[in-house]
């Protein structure tokens, strides 16, 4: 028989051993489990959202930047590339992001600072308020602005401004030059890149030696999935630069030379404490449909952006486009076919008329888009519009899937042929009609421009093509200072960037100077003083300059350093180079 | 150039490649029996023929749906882990590695390679294996490819990746486009820029060279050129600035898998299971409480 030892021995040492393995795992256990009950501080932690480089190379090289700094910083920082129209739905109609870089059209008047940080737009989608932005001061100055002239609403401007550098819900990087391409057949008759509806309409209306062509203009344009929705609208999409502008009109258009009434023939304005206009529209205007435009379809446009669903919701559910302007107006009322009239949010001048650039939709074919199809949504939201039916200068003609698009005059418009029209459109059409082509990015469009199969480039282009198009010979490139600028926004939801210190301290780690320089190789004029960098280009009311563009580094890198005495003189921690919560 | 040039350029350019290769591997012997049992050849590689038909027809039907699908409903960004995850791992990105040696030649070498080569390489081993006395090398090329692309497929509903270039263009130089702009046009066509996770050109290369070493008693000559080819196309994806490491990694995988479903695999087989447990089902639905 074996000796295999007592058995009382053998339960004695295996417990004597279970003892001194729990008792020696006791204090680790307690450290574990206080570690599980109150884990400590962690790295703050943010996602940056902008389009890949195909979309937009100076937004992913912004992107990629700010990651670079912000890791630098101690922020455990991640770039999320993503395609436009999702970009937009994530920042614009869901709220879905920390902090995301992108391309803004421009501030045409102060009063779109309210559309875009006014609290009551928090919920809406679109560009209004994207930041989750609610400041009751900022509130008040945007609201005391809409009710002042003159020298008041310059003093409230400014105390807007200043109080913005506090509040920081968002900064501007940089004011870019629009950059495009021309060729051969009209270097001589255009001076700047198109991206306004009228700059096609000029283009469109000026005679040359071997004019007038019998075919289209042909305008080179890149970028994804530009075809598939054209709703005017929406801003979930990926849009061809003013296509649709070119099909649905507005009231007014507004030039640098002064505003040139378009459907409307004439604009009374009448006194009291708020404004009120009378708009006279011209006689017998026609939709591409052929159903007749009147002062009906004026006001239904206002109600309908206001509430797509028409009544059905009890909340209302804004269209995310053109809201801003939309909100000066407080009612519009159709007098007869012709006229209608206006009450504004407003007593200034300079303001309402922004409300007349809306583009005017057709009431027979909007109205029943107007059905409930979920939570805030209708169906005019969620509508691709294959078939715009707008008042333009230009109908549909053809759609070919992302490769092109036809565009041609309509003739029963009433400026087309006009006697007593706007002398900017007397010599239209010297083209018949437009077609952009869609090219898969930038390199190809400027290949369509060699091979002379496009006019001009419709899409700005990346800097570094312009080396390419002179070389060509009879091409030129094209470049114009523009309203548009590249932004840092931030969202206020987020557990620290809720914080405007924070977002404050954030906006300085980028290096402005070096971006214009680097980033967009020259082609841009870095938000220096207080104004641009809220996306106000050459304000008189807000032109010194702030502490948030000095930069904490050299050469558009941060310094480590630099920044972490500016984040704990804010009393933030930092533990082994990161930046604690 | 228009997408019509650049297809036609690519076409003449391919077809040339196939013609020299075919003269020199296959011979114009076999050529000319291939030929003339060309009927026989066809009927015993049809399934696999028509299930390739079929997932390509799929991918190509419903790209709408799996980029919606894609982008909206799983929504799955692992742009970010691709860079951060070879960052950790290999201190650097290898891309930024292979990017650094660039010169004008070696960028011209792996356009080449990347539009022309691949295609060759694609398409020879079809003639190639039509030609052989049995239709199995071919039926299992075909099956290999199919798997390449379904798998391939799943993946790109379920991730979202951009290439480096999109990534990052201040570390990463888009070295296809800045060459060879109309390229984009050619893959656009066939895929969107957000399908980088798994490489495919990766996976279908590397199927067509797993596939030559595993037939090299048949083409013996085919094994180092295939296997040349399939490694510069592997590696151009990365030097272009279109691919990370990982997803030639993960594309590489992909072609194990697909070769070992196209080896131990025959549609025939995976037709007929699928009929036998359709039927068991229903069998079992059709008398409850039977067993």
């Amino acid at each position: 028989m074996e000796d295999v030892g007592s058995p009382t021995t053998r339960r004695r040492v295996l417990s004597g051993a279970a003892t001194g393995i729990a008792g020696s795992l006791a204090g680790c256990t307690e450290r574990l489990w206080s570690r599980a009950e109150s884990p400590g501080p962690e790295q703050v932690s943010l996602t940056i959202k902008a389009v890949p480089a195909d979309d937009d190379i100076v937004a992913a090289k912004i992107a990629s930047r700010l990651r670079e700094n912000f890791e630098t910083a101690g922020i455990d920082a991640t770039f999320e590339p993503i395609a436009k129209a999702e970009l937009y739905r994530d920042v614009l109609l869901e709220g879905d992001y920390d902090v995301f870089v992108a391309r803004h059209d421009g501030i045409d008047e102060y009063d779109a600072l309210r559309g875009l940080l006014h609290s009551r737009y928090a919920t809406e989608a679109g560009w209004q308020n994207p930041f989750q932005f609610s400041d009751v001061t900022a509130d008040d100055l945007l609201e005391a602005q809409l009710t002042t002239t003159g020298g008041d609403r310059d003093g409230v401007l400014s105390e807007l401004f200043e109080h913005l550098t506090e509040t920081v819900p968002y900064t501007v990087v940089a004011f870019p030059s629009r950059i495009g391409a021309v060729g051969a057949t009209l270097s001589e008759t255009v001076s700047g890149p198109p991206y306004r509806p009228i700059d096609y309409l000029e283009i469109l209306s000026e005679p040359s030696d071997e004019g007038p062509w019998d075919r289209p203009l042909e305008v080179g344009v890149f970028g994804e999935a530009l075809t598939s929705r054209l709703n005017p609208i929406v801003v979930d999409s990926n849009q061809i630069p003013a296509l649709l502008a070119l099909l649905y009109d507005p009231l007014v258009y507004r030039t640098d030379d002064g505003a040139i009434p378009w459907l409307a023939e004439d604009v009374e304005w009448g006194d009291g404490s708020l404004l009120e206009a009378r708009v006279t529209l011209r006689d017998d205007q026609r939709w591409h449909d052929g159903e007749s435009l009147d002062a009906e379809d004026v006001a239904f446009t206002h109600r309908f952006l206001r509430d797509t669903s028409l009544g059905d919701t009890e909340s209302g559910v804004p269209a995310p486009q053109y809201r801003g302007q939309q909100s000066l107006v407080e009612s519009v009322e159709a007098v007869d076919s012709r006229t209608a009239e206006f009450s504004f949010r407003t007593a200034n001048r300079e303001t309402a008329p922004r409300a007349f650039q809306i583009p005017v939709l057709p009431a027979h074919v909007w109205e029943p888009r107007s059905t409930v199809v979920g939570e805030r949504q209708t169906e005019a939201l969620v509508h691709d519009n294959e078939e715009p039916v707008g008042s333009g200068l230009f109908e549909l003609e053809a759609v070919t899937d992302d490769a092109e698009v036809e565009l041609v005059p309509f003739t029963d418009h009433v400026l087309y042929d006009a006697e007593d029209g706007p002398s900017i459109v007397e010599e239209f059409p010297q083209f018949d009609g437009i077609t952009f082509a869609i090219a898969p990015n930038s390199g190809a469009v400027v290949d369509l421009l060699e091979e002379e199969e496009i006019d001009l480039t419709g899409t700005p282009l990346p800097a570094d093509e312009t080396g390419r198009v002179s070389e060509l010979s009879g091409r030129s490139v094209l470049t114009t200072q523009t309203e548009a600028f590249y932004m840092v926004g931030y969202n206020s939801h987020h557990e620290q960037l809720g914080n405007p210190h924070f977002r404050r301290l954030l906006s300085r780690l980028l290096d402005r100077e070096h971006a214009a320089a680097e980033l967009f190789d020259g082609f841009a004029e870095p938000a220096r003083s207080l104004g641009s960098l809220f996306g106000v280009h050459e304000s008189e009311l807000a032109d010194e300059e702030t502490e948030l563009t000095t930069f904490p580094g050299s050469d558009g890198e941060v310094d480590a350093d630099q920044a972490r005495s500016l984040f704990e003189a804010e009393n933030y921690r930092y533990e082994d180079g990161a930046l604690l919560e | 150039m228009t997408l019509a040039q650049v297809v036609l350029e690519l076409a003449l350019v391919v077809t040339t490649m196939l013609v020299t290769a075919t003269l020199v591997f296959v011979g114009p012997r076999r050529l000319v029996d291939a030929v003339r049992g060309y009927r026989w050849r066809l009927e015993a590689c049809l399934l696999p023929i028509a299930a390739l038909g079929v997932v390509l027809a799929l991918r190509w039907s419903t790209r709408d749906v799996v980029l919606r699908l894609e982008r909206r409903v799983i929504g799955h960004n692992i742009t970010h882990t691709l860079f951060a995850l070879e960052q950790r791992l290999l201190g650097e990105t290898p891309v930024v590695l292979l990017q650094s040696i660039q010169t004008e030649a070696l960028t011209e070498f792996f356009v080449f390679i990347y539009i022309y080569g691949y295609a060759f390489l694609l398409l020879f081993p079809i003639v190639a294996y039509f030609a052989l006395d049995e239709m199995e090398e071919l039926s299992t090329l075909l099956l290999a490819f199919t798997a390449n692309y379904g798998i391939g497929l799943l993946c790109y509903i379920l991730f979202i990746a951009y290439g480096p270039r999109n990534f990052d263009p201040l570390l990463f130089e888009p070295l296809l486009y800045d060459a060879f702009p109309q390229s984009r046009t050619l893959t656009n066509q066939v895929n969107q820029n957000t399908n980088v996770f798994p490489s495919l050109h990766t996976s279908l290369s590397m199927t067509v060279f797993f596939l030559a070493w595993l037939t090299r008693d048949r083409y013996p000559l085919w094994v180092p050129l295939s296997g040349f080819l399939a490694v510069s196309v592997a590696i151009s994806t990365m030097y272009l600035g279109i691919h990370w490491f990982l997803d030639v990694v993960a594309g590489t995988v992909l072609a194990l898998v697909s070769v070992y479903i196209g080896v131990n695999y025959t549609v025939d087989g995976i037709v007929s299971t699928g009929r036998r447990y359709l039927a068991k089902r229903l069998d079992r639905v059709g008398r409850p409480g039977s067993e």
